[in-house]
């Protein structure tokens, strides 16, 4: 495959994962808008519903988190295209550099050949190795938000078994916790997906 | 990192500025980025330089999928306009570039072959996106030789590249131009300079006061909207033009 055509796919890599990022971002976004009805919901419920307006409250600090966290790997992938955009520089520019010393011989080409293993031990291995870096770091960020998220689940989890003792209000709780149990399982779909940009 | 912001939107037609990147060295002159997207397919204006690439790149995809970008509209050969170009090869070598027909042995040198340009005549020409036709107008010299502004003319935009440009001093980042008077003021030595032709200047002026313009998108500095735009043709159609400062 042509040198072009790995950095090429890194970006559109990029791309994909940036779509994930966007559609957790707006996940969160209705999670947020969700706990903030459920907490309404809770305080009209009254004492019977106190538990589930502690989960609540909890899943809002979630979704925060979560959109926190999103903004972290917005970061990261903005530091791999700067060292994707630096790569094919360097890439460009040693290509230049090949056609030169394949048009001269002698002293020139000694001269250029020397500078060609500098550029190739020093910059170019150094751009590769900072994708490499920055490729591990999103994969751990990933994971961490796998976690964030399993806690978002069991708070779902939680706030179901909690709507059962809602009184009269235990239908519409118990409804409100299975939207937010479903809304956490498209946070775990693009996880998934990203897992899979990933690799 | 710039910011992509929406400065347009109208169901599935929507403009965005790219715009304000406070990591920009100061060696670089800033740039204004435009997207235009209708339905499925969007057109980048003036893509920037091979420098700022990166963060060009990166505001566009938190509002963008850059995929759906199919062409490129170049105002001019300059390299903080295009150079840039080769690092969007790379993410999609069937990229479309329309710059003027001047320009199409030129740029080349920055990236892309002779599949990749679509020369614009002077006249100018229409450029499909989705469902529109946008308009590559004409403004030769102002300030390069080969110089296009693109129109939109159900959005009534039109990105002006040079004409209009700001050099903004710090602490002055608006996006839009909020005090004429006050922002006319950093754009004057700029247009006596760079705009090289009084003749091309007046055409352009009586061109565009045809137009319907409700916003004036230029390449550096802030957009004019409303009154601002015609207040800015009255103001440029006055000033004397093409002359180094002795």
């Amino acid at each position: 495959m042509s040198q072009a055509a790995v950095t090429g796919g890194e970006l559109r890599r990029i791309v994909r994962i940036n779509e994930e990022i966007k559609s957790v971002v707006a996940t969160a976004f209705k999670i947020n808008l969700m706990a903030m009805n459920a907490i309404f919901l809770a305080k009209r419920a009254g004492q019977a519903a106190l538990g589930f307006s502690v989960l609540s409250n909890e899943l809002r600090r979630f979704a925060t988190d979560l959109q926190q966290q999103m903004e972290v790997l917005r970061q990261m992938t903005h530091g791999s295209v700067a060292s994707v955009t630096a790569l094919v520089k360097t890439e460009r520019l040693n290509r230049l550099v090949e056609r030169m010393r394949s048009e001269v011989s002698g002293q020139a080409r000694a001269i250029i050949d020397r500078y060609l293993r500098n550029r190739q031990t020093t910059s170019f291995v150094l751009h590769e190795e900072a994708i490499a870096t920055q490729n591990r770091r999103l994969g751990q960020t990933i994971a961490d938000t796998a976690q964030l998220v399993e806690l978002g689940s069991v708070l779902a989890r939680s706030a179901k078994i909690e709507a059962a003792y809602g009184g009269s209000f235990s239908a519409a709780l118990m409804q409100v916790s299975s939207d937010f149990e479903r809304t956490i399982a498209e946070i775990h779909r693009s996880l998934e997906q990203l897992s899979r940009h990933q690799d | 990192m710039k910011t992509a912001q929406v400065i347009y939107e109208n169901g599935d037609h929507r403009w965005l500025a790219i715009v304000r990147d406070p990591d920009r060295p100061g060696y670089l002159i800033d740039t204004n980025e435009y997207l235009v997207s209708i339905g499925d397919e969007a057109i980048l204006l003036d893509p920037g330089g091979s420098e700022i690439f990166p963060s060009v790149f990166s505001a566009l995809c938190a509002e963008y999928d850059p995929r759906r970008i199919s062409k490129i509209f170049a105002s001019h050969q300059d390299p903080d306009i295009i150079s840039s170009l080769s690092m969007w090869m790379e993410f999609n070598p069937d990229i479309k570039c329309y710059i003027s027909w001047l320009w199409t042995g030129f740029v080349p040198h920055f990236g892309g072959t002779d599949e990749t340009f679509i020369p614009i005549p002077d006249p100018g020409m229409d450029i499909p996106v989705g469902r529109e036709r946008l308009r590559a107008v004409p403004a030769h010299y102002l300030h390069s030789s080969g110089n296009l502004n693109l129109y939109d003319p159900k959005a009534r935009i039109l990105f002006s590249g040079d004409i209009g440009a700001a050099l903004l001093p710090p602490g002055e980042s608006g996006l839009f131009v909020e005090n004429f008077d006050r922002h006319i003021a950093h754009a004057e030595a700029f247009h006596r300079r760079w705009m090289g032709s009084e003749r091309a200047k007046r055409d352009w002026c009586a061109r565009v006061a045809d137009m319907d313009v409700d916003m004036l998108c230029p390449q550096h500095g802030a957009i004019y909207r409303g009154d601002d735009v015609r207040r800015f043709i009255d103001w440029f159609a006055q000033l004397d033009v093409g002359a180094v400062k002795s």
